[in-house]
């Protein structure tokens, strides 16, 4: 077991969530998966947070749902982003961006 | 709000299928995975299900994105709360009914509080009018009750512009109106012109009485009908501007019919039609002395400039009404006066009242017995809510393993507490809902006992509503509270393990039931002191015997006779009466006594120098009414035929008069008042030509209650269309009752025997305010007694079980079965000394408030305020002896081998 793994900064999963979907309509399980390959195993997805922040995004209307066979062959729940989802996904990376920018800039002026 | 949708239990069963299969697919797919990696199946089950932080967690974490946490909370709480009830049914029974109790008392009473005291008349800025009074000596000769002014000085305040935008006056009288073929005698209000105008009343039908109406006395035959006599009376005729009608057979013309939500400016008695006040003559035969200064009569009120409060208006028109009395008293016809009674009258001032409410002689009646019974059914809610909240608390201690069993299993505090507050919540609501059902049935009965004629009743509008629900809210927090306090000092683990001594919050029972004492202390006292009222006042009775007394009366111009044949028909009738076998004794006066009504007048006793009386009451009776009651002559004589008018020759003014022993003794002192001379009222040209030919003892006339100076004139001076008989008879009073109705039948069939009842009932009706007084708080005091050692029994035994080991050790170790019990029993003592403490400084600071509705007893009866203590303790020490005498009967071997 990997021993340093970084927590997802609590308001983060929401838009990972969203930058995940924004490539391919996936299911919770891929989406997990997804999130600990691309960070290369550096963030721990508490899967306990992310079945109830896929549902609350579903409710916000910023995504949509649909049972779909995977690849293994059963049924399993795809989110897929709407168009609401989309718009929301661009405004979290602008402040996210924004956001790192500034801190950044306090973390030079202190270097 | 799509959110809300997912209440609903289809869409809802949909949800936590899909949840279910989302998850299963999840963990299935990293059971494979884990088990690729080599672990066993249960070992990977195991790992996977760890890695979500367990199923259960995160499906309830999911469910609360799926509606607003709360309201799925709530929503469960209640069908839990419910099923739970349900379950304790005897419980929930005691709660709701002694809540009901509370709520629907208070609800009733407050209903009648709002009618009589706080709703204020459907008219136009009802805030903005006041009630105008004269504030000390007025001098005046008066007709009618309360707040009375004459019509001049009503005028004269018109004339104060600075002050009011209008100012009108009103009379209250009754007249006989003829609008079809029936002659009925109904309510009628003689108004000024301005009456109308200043309320801001529209008419529904015609116009209304305005200015133009109240120039010239006799000069304006014209009504406008109250809707309620337009519609049940001429059924709600179209064409009814412009009819004749008769008022006392003087034809009038009906110009308007006035719109249903008015109904005059007594809430309690509304009239049948108004009357223009130049009508005076026509309208009231018996007196017109319209412009009269010293003729008092009329209800005078103002509407007061916007922004000018009641208090600057008084302040302002002082002036004015200082230099009015100067004048008044250089007037012609102004009574002559002692020194004293000058200066008084200069000394008077105008009195400026706020009136939004109107104004009726009921509510001065009504407004103490009403605060007290406030008073009284706050104090039974209070001690219902705090018995409620020890049953909820006992249930709460009761249920503490199952409480913290779902705390342990990961229900958060919050949860297990809005769970007990939906069900006090339910409790409450189910008590109120209840109470509130009861209440219009409560109130019909107050209003029985309160009064036969008031036009009162229950109505649940929207504040009677209001305030239930407000009460519901205090009583829903005070019990609602309670348990949820206990469940957040509860320690987990402690009393997980520990399984059979449990502390349920004993302080806080123990708390409740001192209020419980006190309260039901303060009810006790005041049950004792209203019933010692009633009891003092049915004691000393009104003055003579009562018992064979038995009085009715009868009317004939209602039906229609002249004054001459109805004084005919009175005489044959009295000779009819004498002459009845069961009769001993039978006599007339001119009212029913002990009904409240009176007449009074002021007199001049021309004694060594002229003196003008204070009020004094009259009444007019015929020979031998003395003797019917029993009431004793102490000097002189009675009146006999020489006060006898022959029948069918004309009125005479009084020339002989009876005083009572007050009258005798506040205006003679020790001489006897027999040979001189007084006049009726107080002009300075009134004549004292009324000798007095008699002293009879005092007995009550209009209360049983009051003292008054009395004067008796001879009934047969005057033309006497009505009156009322007194019979004193053998036997069984009631025995006589179909003679009587014979005797009328003989006279004229058609003539009604109006108030046929025995002098013993009518002092039962005359104190129906004392009597309900006594009932209600009787009742209070049992229902809190009962309440209150449900509470104590309930404590006392959750103490011994919880201190039964305790005990069983005491026991073995050699204390006696009788300490056993003192152990008890002083906690009992405890909380019943702890409850009379609080109760008595209370009952004491309370006293003033109960003091005018007593008789005989101070508001802090030394014996009363004992015998209540004493009551209390017994019924609370017997309450606390079973629970004492299981204590005792504890067998220490057995509690110890349970060690």
């Amino acid at each position: 077991m990997p021993t340093a793994r970084l927590a997802i900064p609590q308001g983060t999963l929401d838009m990972l969530i969203l930058q995940t979907l924004s490539l391919e309509p996936s299911h919770g399980y891929a989406i997990a998966q997804r999130l600990q390959q691309v960070s290369r195993d550096a963030v721990q997805v508490n899967q306990g947070s992310l079945y109830p922040a896929l549902h609350r995004l579903e409710q916000k209307g910023w995504l949509s749902a649909e049972w779909r066979q995977s690849d293994t062959g059963r049924d399993a729940k795809f989110y897929s982003l709407t168009r609401r989802g989309r718009k929301q996904l661009v405004v979290e990376k602008e402040s996210w961006s924004r956001l790192t920018h500034a801190v950044r800039l306090i973390f030079d002026e202190g270097g | 709000m799509a959110r809300i949708l997912n209440l609903f239990p289809w869409r809802r069963r949909r949800l936590e299928r899909d949840l279910d299969r989302e998850l299963r697919y999840h963990t299935d797919r990293r059971v494979d995975e884990l088990r690729r990696s080599g672990l066993s199946e249960a070992e990977a089950r195991r790992q996977a299900t760890l890695e979500l932080g367990g199923i259960a967690q995160v499906q309830e974490e999911v469910r609360d994105t799926w509606i607003w946490r709360w309201v799925d909370h709530v929503g469960r709480d209640l069908r839990y709360g419910a099923r739970a009830l349900l379950r304790s049914r005897g419980f929930a029974a005691t709660a709701m009914l002694s809540l009901a109790l509370g709520i629907g008392g208070s609800a009733a009473i407050f209903s009648l509080v709002d009618q009589v005291l706080l709703r204020p008349l459907p008219v136009h800025e009802p805030g903005r009018l006041v009630l105008l009074d004269w504030n000390g000596r007025s001098l005046s000769a008066n007709w009618g009750s309360g707040n009375l002014l004459s019509y001049p000085l009503c005028r004269d305040l018109e004339e104060q512009k600075r002050f009011f935008d209008g100012v009108f006056c009103r009379y209250p009288t009754t007249v006989h109106l003829l609008t079809g073929e029936e002659q009925d005698p109904v309510a009628a209000d003689l108004v000024s012109g301005s009456y109308f105008p200043v309320l801001g009343v529209r008419p529904e039908l015609g116009r209304l009485i305005d200015r133009s109406d109240d120039m010239r006395p006799g000069a304006h035959p014209v009504v406008v009908l109250s809707h309620d006599y337009w519609q049940s009376t001429l059924e709600g005729a179209r064409d009814v501007v412009g009819r004749k009608v008769l008022v006392n057979n003087y034809p009038m013309t009906v110009i308007g019919v006035a719109p249903a939500s008015f109904r005059g400016v007594d809430p309690f008695a509304a009239p049948a039609l108004w009357i223009p006040a130049m009508m005076k003559r026509q309208a009231t035969p018996e007196f017109d002395r319209l412009f009269d200064r010293r003729a008092f009569w009329m209800h005078v009120f103002g509407r007061l400039k916007p922004g000018m409060t009641a208090e600057q208006a008084k302040v302002g028109l002082q002036p004015w009404f200082r230099s009015m009395l100067e004048g008044e008293t250089r007037l012609e016809g102004f009574p002559s006066t002692t020194a004293e009674q000058r200066r008084d009258f200069l000394a008077s001032t105008i009195e400026v009242l706020p009136a939004a409410q109107g104004r009726s002689d009921l509510r001065p009646v009504l407004k103490r017995p009403l605060g007290v019974l406030m008073g009284g059914t706050v104090l039974l809610l209070l001690l219902a809510t705090l018995n409620v909240a020890g049953l909820l608390l006992a249930r709460g201690a009761a249920r503490r393993r199952e409480l913290t069993t779902r705390m342990a299993l990961g229900a958060s505090r919050g949860r297990v507490a809005g769970q007990l507050l939906v069900e006090s919540m339910l409790i409450i609501a189910g008590g109120g809902l209840f109470g509130l059902l009861a209440a219009p049935a409560v109130a019909r009965t107050l209003v029985s006992f309160l009064s036969q004629d008031a036009d009162l009743s229950f109505r649940v509008d929207q504040r009677v509503f209001l305030f239930g629900f407000l009460v519901c809210v205090f009583a829903g927090g005070v019990c609602g509270l309670a348990p949820v306090l206990q469940i957040g000092r509860i320690p987990l683990i402690a009393s997980l393990k520990e399984r059979s001594r449990i502390a349920g919050g004993i302080r806080l029972r123990k708390a409740l039931v001192v209020g419980q004492m006190a309260f039901t202390l303060l009810l006790l006292i005041g049950a004792g002191l209203f019933v010692q009222t009633l009891e003092r006042l049915y004691a000393k009775g009104p003055g003579f015997t009562t018992s064979r007394l038995v009085m009715f009366r009868v009317d004939p111009p209602s039906i229609g006779y002249s004054e001459r044949d109805a004084e005919q028909a009175m005489r044959t009738l009295l000779r009819d009466l004498q002459d009845l076998p069961g009769v001993e004794r039978a006599a007339v006066a001119n009212t029913h006594m002990l009904s409240g009504g009176s007449s009074s007048t002021v007199m001049v006793v021309q004694g060594e120098s002229r003196i003008v009386t204070d009020r004094v009451l009259t009444m007019r009776v015929g020979p031998g009414f003395f003797a019917t009651l029993g009431a004793q002559l102490v000097a002189g004589r009675d009146f006999d035929e020489r006060e006898v008018r022959p029948p069918g020759s004309p009125e005479t003014a009084p020339r002989a008069v009876i005083v009572n022993q007050s009258f005798a003794r506040r205006y003679f002192g020790d001489r006897s008042p027999i040979g001189h001379h007084l006049g009726w009222g107080n002009r300075p040209n009134t004549v004292t030509n009324i000798e007095i030919i008699g002293v009879v003892r005092d007995f009550n006339r209009r209360t049983l209650r009051e003292e008054a100076e009395q004067v008796f004139v001879s009934f047969w001076d005057r033309d006497s269309g009505d009156g009322a008989y007194y019979l004193r008879v053998r036997g069984d009073p009631e025995s006589v009752f179909p003679a009587v109705r014979a005797a009328v039948r003989r006279v004229d069939p058609t003539l009604p025997v109006r108030s046929l009842m025995t002098f013993d009932e009518q002092i039962d009706r005359s104190l129906a305010t004392e009597r309900m007084l006594a009932t209600l708080s009787s009742g209070f005091g049992v229902i809190a007694l009962l309440l209150s050692i449900v509470g104590l029994y309930g404590v006392m035994s959750f103490v011994v079980t919880r201190r039964t080991p305790e005990i069983g050790v005491r026991l073995a170790l050699g204390a006696t079965r009788s300490a056993a019990v003192w152990l008890v029993v002083r906690d009992a003592l405890i909380m019943i000394g702890t409850g009379a403490g609080i109760a008595l400084p209370a009952a004491w600071a309370l006293r003033r408030l109960v003091e005018a509705q007593l008789y005989g007893v101070s508001g802090f009866d030394g014996p009363t305020v004992a015998l209540a203590a004493a009551l209390l303790a017994l019924a609370a020490l017997g309450a606390a002896m079973l629970p004492a005498w299981r204590a005792a009967s504890i067998s220490p071997t057995e509690t110890l081998r349970a060690e």
